[in-house]
């Protein structure tokens, strides 16, 4: 056996640079686009065909198109083979808005930035309560939102009940945004604030009971400024447009989630009943076509409702298409669920985690990341698929669409509406793709 | 090593009242007998080795003590609670049992630190400082403190086993299982999760623990239990059956693989 003086002392040998192999943009491209005869060939040909397609496009939509005219006929005369923008423009406040009255459409604008900016502070990783900034877009945005674009008087026309709602959810809004500026300004938020006051009186849970009352003061004074509001009331028929199709979009984005939830873990659940009721939703919603249950939706669902209960067209509609993505969510989950090795289980178990706990904080964190290409894209495919919503008659962006090609001024413009639609999708849906890949680029460091 | 066995001789006199009791324990898997008539008592602050042949039914023995597994006949108690298929008897046993698995499962999507507090805020409803204190203090026990904000993606396998334990010791168990602590891990990292392993020992902790480390077992085991085709082949000190070995299968076994 050797003794250690005797073993030879290992020095690791220096490292050397790689080969010169600086690829400069000429060398990259005679190493992959002209590197044989064929690709050379395949090259040319590829290129001929992108100028050809893009010269023919630009034209039509770009240098030949029109964009002032006061109806088809005049575009016709000015530019025969270009686009006939000027339609669209014409009609753009439809596109956006539906039939909307243009005197209360700064409701819309103002929903729009008040349900991006309640989001807003989720951008800032510090804050405390992130997650219940989200559940609360979730579980009140909606009450306001609706307040704010059926108008009517405070509480009159939809009930107390909604009153109460809208009060908290504004309450909530802007409790979270005085807590986030305390926080930029490093100082101690709100329920830091009453803390001591609170903790006076109630012993345990102090903390919720705090950041409760914060939230009530704020509602009640919400409620009382929002009282004194009186919106003209919009009905339902006259929403249309993109501004349509985003709450239908973004109700049932919102809801397939925890409707896919419920339904993904029914379906594994050991208890029969829930296993086969949850079978039966998901299999018999996605046998069946979105059409169809949009059908159904509007038809039968007034029938199995009490007859004094009235639904209108949107709500039934909203229905159909969270039970339809919610059906489609479930698989994706399921599929996540079933990704997640045993031990995870196993190890919650044994820490003494239950049913719910391991599935909140162990199973789904994990099995959402996994699943987010798979759930991205069926928030993509639900935001297209709200355009059918314009078969049984609202007047989405679809349906607005259409009807230009039937205004007296435009008929026959069907082109460039579709065209721009798809312009307008494609950025809509490309930016969610891209968000999505941030996503999980965030989300990888742990993996 | 006789030091450690003097340390521990106050510890085994100590220990009379059982800590777990088995009964005829008897499991199948379909029609296959995976646990016959399996009867064993480890008293407090014993430590158990478990050892024999793959498929031999050890893991499965120490999976059926705390639940993960169902069994078919027989009855285990633990501190003279008779275990029962129930909320209560669930939750008594994830309050007294901690386990170590072969593949640490740890949370992945949770930090270090998190995956050691997360017992303690949610199921003990701890103040969240007075948890980090808790996990803090049992990481450094184990060496791992600087790495609490990493996630165990970033551990080694030893790392992530020694955080797999403080995780375990967080919620204050009174009886650890571990399930071949060691089986997963490169040669080079075994040593430092035994460490740990021989330091909770001297702590006077009741350890029931399945492993193929026969030094482990010889420095620290109160008793070893070698075990073959769902049977309780020998039980007894390490020095008897380890060195001398009654039964000709539990001597096989052992030349196989010292």
């Amino acid at each position: 056996m050797n003794s250690d003086a005797q073993l030879k002392r290992f020095v690791p040998s220096p490292a050397r640079k790689p080969k010169d192999s600086e690829m400069t943009v000429l060398r990259w491209i005679r190493s992959r686009c002209f590197n044989s005869v064929g690709n050379s060939i395949l090259t040319l040909l590829v290129l001929g065909l992108v100028f050809y397609v893009l010269d023919y496009a630009l034209n039509w939509a770009v240098f030949d198109a029109v964009w002032h005219a006061s109806n088809r006929r005049e575009c016709m005369d000015i530019s025969p083979g270009g686009a006939c923008w000027a339609g669209v423009i014409d009609w753009f406040n439809g596109l956006m808005y539906g039939r909307y009255p243009i005197e209360e459409q700064w409701r819309v604008n103002l929903g729009v930035v008040l349900a991006v900016a309640w989001l807003l502070p989720l951008s800032c990783r510090s804050l405390a309560h992130r997650s219940l900034m989200l559940v609360s877009w979730i579980a009140l945005y909606p009450f306001l939102g609706a307040w704010l674009f059926l108008g009517g008087g405070f509480g009159a026309e939809t009930g107390p009940f909604h009153a109460i709602l809208t009060s908290l959810a504004a309450g909530f809004m802007a409790m979270c945004y005085v807590n986030w500026l305390l926080a930029m300004l490093k100082r101690p938020s709100l329920t830091d604030i009453i803390y001591p006051l609170v903790a006076r009186f109630v012993a345990r849970q102090t903390h919720i009971f705090s950041l409760l009352l914060v939230w009530l003061v704020f509602s009640g004074v919400a409620g009382g400024l929002l009282s004194q509001v009186a919106l003209a009331p919009v009905a339902i028929e006259r929403w249309g447009g993109l501004f349509l199709t985003l709450i239908i979009a973004s109700f049932a984005i919102t809801m397939s989630i925890p409707i896919g939830v419920l339904l993904a873990l029914g379906r594994r659940s050991k208890l029969p009943v829930i296993h086969w009721l949850c079978l039966l939703i998901i299999e018999l919603v996605r046998a069946v076509p979105l059409i169809t249950v949009l059908f159904m939706a509007v038809t039968l669902l007034p029938i199995f409702l009490p007859s004094d209960m009235e639904l209108n067209k949107l709500s039934q509609v909203l229905c159909a298409v969270c039970l339809f993505a919610g059906a489609y969510m479930a698989e994706n989950i399921r599929g996540g669920l079933q990704a997640i090795p045993r031990g995870q289980y196993e190890a919650a178990q044994t820490l003494g985690l239950g049913y719910w706990m391991t599935m909140l904080l162990i199973i789904l964190p994990q099995a959402l990341r996994l699943m987010i290409p798979n759930i991205m894209t069926s928030f993509i495919s639900i935001l297209k698929d709200t355009t059918l919503v314009s078969i049984i008659g609202l007047f989405d962006i679809m349906l607005m669409a259409r009807n230009i090609a039937n205004d007296k001024n435009w008929i026959g413009l069907h082109t460039e509406p579709l065209a721009m639609i798809s312009i307008l999708f494609f950025v809509m849906c490309y930016g969610m793709s891209q968000y999505s890949i941030n996503l999980e680029k965030r989300l990888k460091v742990d993996r | 090593m006789s030091q450690f066995n003097e340390a521990r001789a106050t510890v085994s006199e100590a220990a009379s009242r059982p800590a777990i009791r088995i009964d005829g324990l008897n499991k199948w898997y379909g029609a296959h007998h995976v646990l016959r008539d399996v009867s064993l008592t480890i008293a407090e602050k014993e430590i158990m080795v478990v050892c024999g042949p793959s498929g031999s039914g050890k893991s499965t023995l120490i999976r059926c003590l705390n639940h993960l597994e169902e069994y078919q006949e027989g009855a285990i108690a633990v501190f003279g609670h008779e275990l029962q298929r129930d909320q209560k008897t669930e939750k008594f046993i994830h309050q007294t049992m901690g386990m170590v698995f072969q593949n640490f499962n740890l949370f992945p999507h949770l930090t270090v630190l998190e995956n050691c507090t997360l017992g303690l805020t949610w199921l003990r409803k701890k103040p969240e400082a007075e948890a980090r204190e808790i996990a803090m203090t049992l990481l450094e026990r184990v060496g791992i403190a600087q790495l609490a904000n990493r996630f165990p993606g970033q551990l080694s396998g030893g790392q992530q086993q020694r955080v797999a334990i403080s995780r375990s010791l967080a919620m204050d168990p009174k009886i650890m299982l571990f399930d071949e602590p060691t089986s997963a891990l490169d040669p080079e990292m075994v040593k430092e999760v035994l460490d740990v392993m021989v330091n909770l020992a001297q702590t006077g902790m009741t350890m029931v623990c399945v492993t193929h480390e026969m030094q482990f077992a010889r420095q620290v085991a109160d008793r070893v239990v070698f075990m073959e085709d769902g049977e309780i082949v020998e039980v007894g000190p390490p020095e008897q059956v380890l060195l001398n070995p009654q039964w000709d299968r539990t001597k096989a076994f052992l030349d196989h693989i010292l």
